[in-house]
């Protein structure tokens, strides 16, 4: 079983006490070895453009930092291995960052800096490219203009097409992420990608599924030919507000929560999701994401501990 | 805190991800950590008001999640205003300024700016006249022209809806320690006013008494904040990504927390008579309630024995 870390465990976005120092580049030297003694060895990355246009170099998540402080990918993924990170397992962009104004530059960003990702994840040696399928129902309600919804997923459609095309001259495979605050959310997933070519395929985001009302389960066992990455990460959350609707859906207005927990922390029983994914032929690696984390270094040992005594015990 | 001089503070909070967090107590056994304490507008502005600030100054990038959690700028600024809170301004910069052909487009966002500073009660545009100094200067001549003819019209339309722009010049900003007197003075005195940012000028090596002398006429209101590193070098204000440094070295610091004179400074604020708002701005500190907390405490009971 092959298991990669996250560094969506650091929050760059939101407030918190010593939240400053994520954004130099001393705080994520630290963390390769961080994570490293938690012994784990790869690590996904989110691709976040939001950090170059304030010129945040130190925070190791597009292409841009990489070449302003390590000169290219290669010396980046050559930097890793002397502190303990034998490689970058998978990239992931949430194209939600772009999705202000109007939808022909939402569209537009969004395929642009995807591109710019996926020749980052070529570059790396990663396994895959994963994309969120959508921005957030609020996001993209806010652009849509004289569109519908229905409309607006079919231009996704064709530029995700054209993305997994990419990918796949690249040699990385091609994922698409379906948050629960997604147009996609649960279950949409699955007529989406359909009748797409079969180089369009779904992370389980476990989380994420089981939020908007998905029987993980059974899902892994329905897609077991579409599943190419499978994100493990928990919660407790049970959306009774409508949260997926909210501007900020990982904060629920009406009752403030911790959505994501660490691995253990939450009620789902990943240990059978996991089981479900090797029965169903899932020879992939488990990308273990505490996202935004309160207490990144425990958030790390949890991780550990979980997968030594739960997932292959 | 007393009757010529206004207390804000600049909203470095990043997110802030909801507008009142009822359920405190059982959000706070969630994890039994201090996050829950910063994570709602409710208390934050609380924290505002209970420290000596009547203002806030908004940053530009926050807006979209206010406007989400809080629907229209009048909702915010009501909510402000129950606690005691108003807004006292907002940032804005002005990219691509010494560019000619982007002049439309500068000035439009400019005015935008304007307008939403505007509907938030608002009365200080407090803005970086242009890019960072890296991949853009030296600016020749015609490029300062052309920041101050985008400041001049923005400036101009400010002006008409009772707004004032101050010229924020960062330290790492295009026009620089060689140029951004000649800035200013290219720019109409009737429209472009002054934010004195005192750590911003200590760091790109101009005399900060001397300066505020000079331009006490122009400056409209202050970013009041301490630095240990009066005059960086050209290599480091011109570098690449300058502002947050790899080894998690802080530009800048609480006031009387670094060198800069400013008591000295605050005399010269009292001979000449300043009236108006003060913000202080705690760009890079680790804790923003111990940060405001500090910063109001030197305003109010250092400061405040010479003018207040």
């Amino acid at each position: 079983m092959k298991f990669s870390f996250s560094t969506e465990v650091v929050d760059l976005d939101n407030q918190a006490p010593n939240r400053n120092k994520r954004e130099s580049k001393y705080f994520w030297d630290e963390m390769n070895h961080l994570i490293s003694a938690g012994g784990f060895r790869q690590i996904a990355i989110p691709y976040e453009p939001k950090w170059d246009f304030g010129g945040r170099s130190g925070i190791p998540r597009t292409l841009r930092s990489i070449q302003v402080k390590f000169g290219g990918v290669k010396e980046y993924v050559q930097y890793l291995k002397e502190n303990g990170i034998d490689g970058i397992q998978s990239i992931h962009l949430n194209p939600t960052l772009f999705c202000q104004g109007a939808l022909p530059m939402y569209l537009g960003a969004a395929e642009h800096y995807a591109e710019e990702a996926i020749h980052f994840a070529a570059e790396a040696g990663a396994e895959a490219f994963v994309l969120t399928a959508t921005p957030t129902v609020y996001a993209v309600r806010k652009i849509l203009g004289d569109k519908t919804e229905e409309e607006f997923l079919g231009m996704t459609k064709e530029m995700v097409q054209r993305l997994a095309d990419k990918a796949s001259d690249c040699g990385v495979k091609f994922c698409l992420k379906n948050e629960y605050w997604g147009l996609l959310r649960g279950e949409r997933i699955e007529a989406f990608v359909a009748d797409m070519k079969p180089n369009v395929l779904m992370d389980v985001d476990t989380a994420h599924l089981f939020i908007a009302g998905v029987d993980v389960k059974t899902f892994i066992a329905e897609n077991a030919d579409r599943i190419g990455n499978i994100t493990l990460t928990d919660t407790s959350f049970a959306d009774d507000q409508e949260a997926y609707k909210q501007v900020m859906p990982e904060f629920p207005a009406k009752r403030a929560t911790m959505v994501f927990r660490d691995l253990g922390e939450g009620s789902l029983d990943l240990k059978a999701y996991v089981k479900a994914a090797e029965e169903a032929g899932f020879s992939g690696t488990f990308v273990i994401n505490c996202r935004n984390s309160n207490f990144i270094c425990r958030s790390i040992l949890r991780a550990r501990y979980y997968v030594d005594t739960v997932l292959t015990d | 805190m007393g009757k010529n001089i206004r207390l804000s503070h600049m909203s470095h909070w990043k997110t802030v991800p909801y507008k009142q967090i009822d359920n405190f107590r059982e959000y706070y056994y969630e994890d039994k950590s201090n996050i829950c304490y910063y994570q709602d507008w409710d208390r934050i502005l609380r924290y505002h008001k209970q420290t000596g600030y009547e203002g806030i100054e908004l940053a530009p990038w926050d807006l979209n999640e206010i406007l989400g959690l809080f629907g229209t700028p009048k909702d915010y600024t009501d909510f402000a205003k129950d606690h005691g809170i108003e807004v006292s301004g907002m940032f804005h910069g002005c990219d691509d300024s010494h560019i000619a052909e982007k002049h439309q487009e500068v000035v439009a966002a400019g005015r935008q700016a304007v307008d939403v500073c505007a509907a938030f009660g608002g009365k200080h545009l407090n803005t970086c006249p242009g890019n960072n100094y890296y991949g853009n200067g030296p600016l020749d001549e015609q490029g300062l022209k052309n920041i101050a003819s985008c400041l001049n019209e923005i400036g101009e339309y400010a002006e008409s809806k009772g707004i004032r722009i101050g010229i924020h010049n960062e330290f790492f900003c295009v026009s620089n320690k060689y140029n951004h007197r000649q800035l200013i003075e290219l720019t109409d005195p009737r429209y472009v006013h002054y934010c004195l940012d005192t750590a911003q000028i200590s760091l790109m090596g101009d005399d900060l008494i001397d300066f505020y002398d000079t331009y006490k006429e122009r400056i409209c209101t202050f970013h009041y904040k301490d630095t240990e590193d009066i005059g960086v070098p050209d290599e480091g204000r011109f570098a690449q990504d300058v502002e947050i440094q790899d080894d998690g070295h802080r530009w800048f610091w609480e006031p009387g927390e670094g060198i800069i004179p400013l008591k000295e400074l605050w005399q010269h604020v009292a001979d000449y008579g300043f009236k108006g708002w003060v913000t202080v701005e705690d760009d890079g500190a680790p804790d923003y309630l111990a940060a405001m907390t500090l910063s109001a405490y030197y305003i109010q009971q250092v400061l405040g024995k010479i003018y207040n």
